[in-house]
């Protein structure tokens, strides 16, 4: 998968958890300022995980700030094609 | 001691969302028994419940499990009635009862751990735990005070709204969020229901299955939905020009220290009793009982004769009804979807009826209101609640308030 398609994906992820405004979901935005709370944030790692087939660490999982690195996660934890 | 008024009233049943939906019902004597939609009935030998319909609660209030979306739904009813409150938000209290808590959510979630997929989605404690509705109530409605579940199976509401009277009356809060909650129609708890042997199964016959009080009753019908009313300080509500709908007049609560699904005349009698006495209430001034009338062969002339030994020969002049022959037995949300239903039946001048009675039990001689509601000046009533585990509350409300 690119990177845009993930960021598709994910989009669709955080959307059917949370309405976030479009012009929030942007790579630089912090999750805090889009509203996602601690559990959403929770939440959002598990439809993750069931989506991509993963599992994030929870280092990895504490260190999800931003949409930038949900993305940057999942690209880092998909298995190589 | 101060006295308690009702300011709102907020319910989502089987009849729809909202009070006017239950009125209609309540007044036509409409079943609001059906088909289940909500699951799969493929499991099931029981597939009638009081289901709430999938109109009066779909896409409201997501993230949260179905009892607590009933809850808040019924709060939002109940807020707007009260409208602006002028209560400090640290003197708002919460507590809302269930029986059975976020029972969605628990089973999808082992559905999937046993099942397919052996994982858990992590908002499954918050949502499932049995305050999750007060809790959620609470922080809708900026209700800072005293806020908590109670639980006490088919008595929780009746329990909580007795219990949040009281803190008004001590002082402890001038407002109180009070009511129940409860989804158990998940197919676990259905089958679980189901091994008790005491569900009116008649699938062809959703309407008809539910008939307290009747010589061929079959058992009770398992329902869902919620109830809530803002109770407020009387003085605080007249002083700023608020509707008083009612008064919460007095509360009643045993045990029967006795066995866990039997119930007892004993132990229903003395809740009656200290209901009475509670509200400075004669016998001769209560003009209906709303009774607990599950429809199950224990329960219905077991409440007929605690009914008998408190108000004696006076008995058989007292309106009693079951309206859970036409809403069901929504758990721990049955005492205050029963005591709403009661509170907008009599305030529009009728008694709700107790339907599918064709054949009186001889074991039950009272007047039941069989079949028709009837028009009245009832001006006070009780509603009983009899939960598994013996424990009984009564809850005594007025609709005149002399001062």
């Amino acid at each position: 998968m690119t990177r845009g398609e993930i960021e598709e994906a994910l989009i669709g992820i955080v959307r059917n958890e949370k309405d976030v405004p479009a012009e929030l979901l942007r790579p630089e935005t912090p999750l805090a300022e889009a509203g996602i709370d601690s559990l959403d944030s929770l939440t959002i790692l598990f439809a993750i995980e069931e989506r991509f087939g993963i599992s994030i660490p929870d280092d990895r999982a504490r260190a999800m700030l931003t949409f930038g690195d949900m993305t940057t996660i999942v690209e880092d934890l998909l298995p190589r094609s | 001691m101060n006295r308690v008024a009702i300011t709102g009233v907020g319910i989502v049943s089987p009849f729809g969302r909202g009070k006017a939906a239950a009125l209609d019902a309540l007044r036509n004597a409409r079943s609001g028994v059906r088909t289940i939609s909500s699951i799969d009935p493929a499991p099931l030998a029981c597939r009638i419940a009081g289901e709430v319909p999938a109109d009066a609660h779909e896409g409201t209030h997501r993230g949260h499990d179905r009892f607590t979306r009933f809850a808040l739904l019924a709060a939002d009813e109940a807020a707007e009635q009260a409208g602006a409150l002028g209560v400090e938000s640290d003197r708002i209290g919460v507590l809302i009862g269930t029986g059975l808590g976020g029972a969605e959510t628990l089973d999808t979630a082992y559905r999937r751990l046993y099942g397919e997929q052996a994982r858990i989605a992590p908002a499954s404690i918050p949502m499932t735990m049995y305050n999750a509705a007060a809790a959620a109530v609470s922080s809708k409605f900026a209700a800072r005070g005293l806020s908590y579940a109670v639980v006490s199976a088919c008595a929780s509401s009746a329990h909580a709204i007795g219990l949040a009277a009281q803190a008004i009356r001590a002082g402890q809060a001038d407002a109180m969020f009070a009511g129940g909650a409860d989804a158990p129609l998940t197919t676990g708890i259905i089958k679980a229901w189901e091994a008790l042997r005491v569900l009116a199964i008649d699938n062809e016959h959703p309407a008809a299955a539910c008939r307290p009080f009747s010589a061929d009753r079959k058992g009770l019908v398992l329902a869902e939905g919620a109830a809530v009313f803002v109770l407020e300080n009387y003085d605080r509500a007249r002083a700023r020009g608020a509707e008083i709908l009612g008064e919460i007049a007095g509360f009643g609560a045993t045990s029967d220290a006795g066995h866990i699904t039997d119930p007892s005349a004993d132990g229903a009698a003395r809740a009656i009793n200290l209901a009475l006495r509670d509200a400075h209430l004669n016998p001769d001034d209560v003009g209906y009982i709303n009774a607990h009338g599950t429809g199950t062969r224990a329960n219905d002339p077991t409440e007929t004769s605690a009914i008998k030994s408190v108000f004696g020969e006076r008995a058989h002049d007292l309106a009693v009804s079951s309206t859970k022959s036409m809403h069901g037995h929504a758990m721990g949300a049955s005492g205050a979807i029963e005591i709403a239903s009661s509170l907008v039946a009599l305030r529009d001048g009728f008694l709700p009826p107790t339907i599918n009675l064709k054949t009186p039990d001889p074991a039950c001689d009272l007047d039941y209101v069989a079949n028709q509601p009837r028009e009245t000046r009832a001006r006070a009533f009780l509603s009983n609640s009899f939960g598994f585990g013996g424990m009984n509350a009564v809850v005594a409300v007025s609709l005149l308030s002399p001062d």
